[in-house]
């Protein structure tokens, strides 16, 4: 039953990720965008790792989507059917992408994995709250300051000059 | 499995009726404030007009606009009503009556509503009409907008009550409802303006301003659709008052009454005042609303927050 559950989610994310890449319309292209990244957050819950689904549900789908669109429509003409969607590289592209997924492939086939499953760890939200501010807290602002750099910048970018 | 299976079936009956019930109740009562009788004639004092309008809109015929996409313009209604449904995953109606009670329950919560912008954006995009347009691009401006207030004031609660699932916080009420304390009744009242801000209702409804916009982003939808959007609107209205009686209002807890029924009046009792703020205020401007979400009420969520913080710690 959980395994039929599993192959559903990850069929879906395959799918739309297809569909994400295929699709003409770059407005389609963000909603298949969003359900993948859904189906990515059900994989999440699907192993229990609950606080990572809602990150990346908080994250993916109400901010960088909704910035995606934002985007699209304040762009001028990108909706436009007649726009080329593939350059002339289209195919040495999918060459490449084919052998790397061949690659993988092989790593993953050849690979002596372990017959027992393993336990997922068990942490608490205190724990990850403390280790980011304690271990992990030059990276943590680190970050912080690079956001802020970028926020800084995109406003003096989108400033009216006078 | 089974648990969830019923929970599951069992929410999704509560919220359509919950969503008729309040359709018929905001009529009455707009109807009352200004001094008009409301539905009268189906059943007793038009209780039987929310039957009638939905068997309306099931027999209405599905039309699809001709220069519409297609594609978006059919997902958008799911995109808004699912996630509200969702919602209800973690809201405890009583002690034990809960889906179920995710360690991360009220982040849970922010994260799965925060799709509904997407859906409303979708709706105004793929309707290929200017109005609708315009009212999706103003509502996912200002659910934006509106969320960092909200989140600001869900995070004192956190930090009041030390975790994020949402039986820990009513149990945590135990002492006292965490309104009652004068920094979390600020939160309280940010969190009241912005939810109304988020569930687009009036003084913030410029999404779908009829005077203007023509009902904004679901001009174009009929029948089974557009009652999707109706109970997707009422169905979050329901969910942002939850919420709010389970983080400031002690939730379930109360004398003598079982705890559902204390859930259902506060609930409620907050349904009522967001009404009652519907049919008394004007709506007002875009810009002033920008200019209050960004200017006013964020700087005031996090002078609140870093005041308590300090406070705790002191």
């Amino acid at each position: 039953m959980a395994d039929i559950i599993f192959y559903i989610i990850a069929l879906s994310t395959c799918l739309f990720a297809f569909l994400t890449v295929a699709s003409r319309d770059v407005f389609h292209s963000a909603v298949w965008l969003s359900l993948t990244l859904l189906s990515v957050a059900a994989i999440y819950f699907y192993l229990d790792a609950q606080f990572l689904g809602v990150i990346q549900v908080l994250v993916y789908i109400g901010g960088i989507i909704t910035l995606f669109i934002f985007a699209i429509k304040l762009t001028a003409k990108i909706g436009d059917k007649t726009i080329q969607q593939a350059n002339e590289q289209a195919l040495l592209s999918g060459l490449a992408a084919f052998v790397f997924f061949i690659i993988l492939f092989k790593m993953i086939a050849l690979h002596p994995w372990a017959e027992l499953q393993p336990q997922a760890p068990v942490f608490s939200l205190e724990d990850i709250g403390k280790s980011m501010l304690t271990t992990y807290v030059l990276p943590f602002e680190f970050l912080s300051l690079l956001l802020l750099a970028a926020m800084v910048g995109a406003i003096v970018i989108g400033k009216v000059r006078k | 499995m089974m648990n969830l299976l019923i929970g599951g079936i069992s929410v999704v009956g509560f919220i359509s009726l919950s969503a008729m019930f309040l359709i018929w109740l905001e009529r009455k009562i707009s109807a009352h404030i200004q001094n008009r009788m409301g539905p009268m004639i189906c059943g007793w004092h038009g209780s039987l007009q929310s039957i009638a309008d939905s068997l309306k809109l099931l027999l209405k015929e599905n039309i699809v606009p001709s220069g519409a996409d297609k594609l978006v313009w059919s997902l958008a209604p799911f995109f808004v009503t699912v996630p509200v449904v969702m919602a209800f995953l973690t809201v405890p109606f009583s002690k034990t009556l809960i889906v179920r009670d995710l360690n991360v329950g009220i982040l849970y919560v922010a994260s799965i509503t925060s799709i509904c912008v997407l859906g409303i954006f979708m709706a105004g995009w793929g309707s290929n009409n200017k109005y609708s347009l315009l009212g999706g691009m103003r509502s996912a401006a200002q659910i934006i907008s509106y969320e960092v207030p909200l989140l600001l004031s869900i995070v004192l609660v956190v930090m009041e009550a030390g975790t994020l699932s949402m039986q820990g916080i009513v149990q945590a009420q135990e002492q006292g409802w965490y309104v009652l304390k004068p920094n979390l009744a600020f939160a309280f009242l940010i969190y009241l303006i912005s939810s109304t801000a988020e569930v687009n209702r009036v003084p913030f409804d410029i999404p779908e301003a009829e005077s203007e916009l023509g009902a904004g982003y679901h001009t174009e939808y009929t029948g089974m659709k557009f009652a999707m959007f109706f109970v997707a609107e009422y169905t979050n209205l329901v969910v942002v008052s939850a919420i709010a009686t389970t983080l400031f209002l002690g939730g379930w807890q109360g004398p003598l009454l079982p705890g559902l029924f204390w859930f259902l009046i506060k609930v409620y009792g907050l349904v009522c005042l967001s009404m009652w703020v519907r049919w008394t205020l004007p709506r007002v401007r875009m810009d002033q609303m920008m200019t209050f979400a960004w200017k006013v009420l964020t700087p005031l969520s996090i002078l609140n927050l870093l005041v308590s913080g300090w406070w705790m710690v002191r």
